[in-house]
């Protein structure tokens, strides 16, 4: 009967999605067209669209140690320092939030809901307030322009978050499951690792994704505690191009690519957890 | 194999105590079986015994030997709960063998026994499905064939079937009970629902209240309740219970209708609680009058419902009912099959035997 007016709104529904998919994205685009672009072609009036000779030389320049544009950042060196950041403080993320989840989520104690409810609240502060009195406390332990000190202050600001997430998931998963594998001779540990945590798997992705498209992308504190170049992080080096006197796109739209690069991995192998709906057929239903 | 001894398990959350001193004794290879309303403390009792609960007070024994301290898996029990309790990232094979996974049996003798249990249950062609690929009644049998797998000396089922639709339960309540005199696996069955009871059991442990009522076989129970409680629980539809008292050695309702001989000595007007098996009334000439308020035939039987001056009373025969709602009937007990119980205690005075 109303069949129609069903399809209009779907339709309407699919072109404003389309608009705002547009608008967030061209810049994106543009950037990642840029960098295969010349540096004279970028240059040039009116401006092209397509590159008109597509050419890897952005890309090149950028991993090639001999490499002198006035910047002194060596790229494989930032990103395998943004790797070692972001996957070692999601490791520690991930086993201490499922750990710390866990114990929310099965265990009595005095508190433990209004310490699970004070885990959201860190979240409410905002990043900024926090800058100089951690690089005062950073300082003073002797952790600042330090990878490993990076790695612990990522690791305590994603945890209250990631704790948050697979608690909340592991709560949904029936106590029966764990009283059943109890009774079929496994301890709590070995319940939790069998039985528990293959079907919070969704929720154990979706924590460290989070963690690690976070970490990966930081920019403010790596930018106040990072000094010495061998040091320093991708954000960073994105940041440095714009110091420079010439301001050469196509290095930008090329290194902006490569960053953004493993954040759309993540997304694209993360996403099917997202809905696999792995607790089906577990209980009744 | 095993018999199950319990000595006054108590147990309490906080001040509260829910089972008030459970004294029970299981032979090896009965089935029993824990009925009583929700709250009635027996699935507690059942958890307790199984380990997922500690007891308060109390000794849990398992062949003689006490298993209080134990957790679960040192206590050789297996436990079919009410949601199955399947792993859903499992397949059947894999569900039904984790136990002995867990307990590092070799590979070729956890197959050898998950295809034993499978064959018996008739899910080997589904063994290499994933619970949620099942429908009730298999993943009922595959949470089954996870406790037969284990060979341990004790089941205990926590209401296994209420998930289930009514044709369904009726099937898996002849399943479990074959499979119980095929295996002879001691067995401690929860249910809420007195026929699966009456049905399954060899021995009944009605619980109220965190106090056990009465202990019997479904007969002994029925024949023979112990309480008021008892004797409206087993049974369906219910007993009738008309408060009456004794003039000689009749039983006599409040307004004098003579309901039959006092099934045991009583004094002198005594108050008392009659009651009576709906089965056990048959319409006659003289009698109780009554008015036919309400007639539901079920096909084998018919059920009445009677309305005197003091109660509503059911009655079921298998005849076929010639009355008409609002006619007016006499109605009288089958000799024999009174039973009394004390107004005040509710406890019985005694009653019907056969």
């Amino acid at each position: 009967m109303n069949e129609q007016p069903r399809t209009l709104y779907w339709v309407f529904l699919g072109f404003v999605g389309l608009v705002i998919s547009l608008y967030v994205l061209f810049p994106v685009f543009w950037l990642f067209l840029a960098s295969f672009k010349t540096q004279a072609e970028l240059a040039q009036l009116p401006i092209s669209f397509w590159p008109e000779s597509p050419t890897l030389d952005a890309y090149k320049a950028l991993f090639s140690p001999t490499h002198q544009k006035g910047q002194l950042l060596d790229w494989p060196q930032l990103i395998g320092n943004s790797f070692f950041i972001a996957i070692s403080s999601t490791v520690i993320v991930l086993v201490f939030g499922t750990l710390a989840g866990y114990a929310f989520a099965r265990l009595n104690f005095p508190g433990r809901d209004l310490i699970l409810g004070g885990l959201l609240i860190s979240r409410m502060f905002q990043g900024a307030a926090l800058l100089l009195p951690t690089y005062r406390l950073m300082s003073m332990i002797g952790l600042q322009d330090s990878l490993i000190g990076l790695v612990l202050l990522y690791s305590a600001f994603g945890l209250p978050f990631a704790t948050w997430i697979i608690a909340s998931s592991l709560r949904e998963i029936p106590k029966e499951l764990e009283e059943s594998a109890m009774i079929d001779g496994a301890s709590r540990l070995q319940s939790m690792v069998m039985v528990v945590l293959p079907l919070a798997t969704p929720a154990l992705i979706t924590a460290s994704m989070w963690h690690f498209v976070g970490a990966w992308s930081e920019f403010a504190f790596a930018s106040i505690l990072l000094e010495s170049n061998d040091n320093k992080t991708v954000t960073i080096g994105l940041a440095s191009f714009v110091e420079l006197f010439t301001l050469e796109f196509q290095y930008v739209g090329a290194a902006a690519t490569i960053v953004a690069l493993p954040i759309m991995l993540v997304f694209f192998f993360g996403q099917r957890y997202f809905t696999r709906g792995l607790l089906a057929g577990a209980v009744k239903g | 194999m095993g018999s199950v001894a319990l000595r006054n398990i108590r147990k309490s959350y906080g001040a509260v105590e829910v089972l008030h001193g459970i004294d029970l004794d299981i032979k090896e290879g009965e089935f029993t079986v824990l009925v009583g309303p929700s709250g009635c403390g027996k699935s507690t009792l059942l958890r307790s015994i199984a380990g997922l609960e500690t007891i308060s007070g109390g000794d849990i024994a398992i062949d003689d030997r006490v298993i209080n301290a134990l957790v679960p898996k040192e206590r050789d029990i297996a436990m079919v709960f009410q949601n199955y309790a399947l792993y859903p990232h499992m397949t059947v094979a894999k569900n039904m063998g984790f136990s002995l996974r867990l307990a590092k049996e070799p590979q070729a003798e956890i197959d050898r026994k998950v295809r034993a249990a499978a064959e018996i249950l008739d899910l080997t062609a589904l063994l290499d499905r994933y619970p949620r690929q099942l429908s009730g009644g298999q993943r009922q049998r595959v949470a089954m064939g996870r406790a037969i797998v284990r060979d341990p000396k004790v089941f205990l089922f926590d209401e296994p079937l209420s998930n289930l639709d009514a044709k369904l339960r009726v099937q898996m309540r002849s399943e479990i009970k074959e499979l119980h005199q095929r295996l002879k696996t001691t067995t401690i069955y929860v249910t809420h629902d007195q026929i699966e009871a009456m049905t399954m059991a060899d021995k009944i442990v009605v619980m109220r209240g965190g106090h056990v009522e009465q202990i019997g076989t479904p007969l002994e129970l029925y024949d023979s309740p112990a309480s008021v409680f008892v004797a409206g629980f087993i049974g369906s539809p219910s007993m009738n219970f008309i408060p009456a008292h004794a003039t000689g050695t009749t039983l006599e309702t409040e307004t004098g209708m003579p309901l039959g001989e006092t099934p045991a000595p009583l004094g002198h007007n005594q108050q008392v609680i009659a009651g009576f098996r709906p089965e056990d009334i048959r319409l006659s000439d003289t009698g109780i009058p009554a008015k036919v308020a309400l007639i539901e035939p079920t096909g084998a039987e018919t059920q009445l419902t009677l309305r005197t001056d003091e109660a509503s009373v059911i009655m079921t025969t298998r005849e076929r009912v010639t009355q008409t709602p609002g006619g007016l009937v006499h109605f009288s007990v089958t000799p024999g099959k009174l039973h009394a119980f004390d107004a005040e205690t509710e406890l019985t005075l005694a009653g019907a035997r056969q």
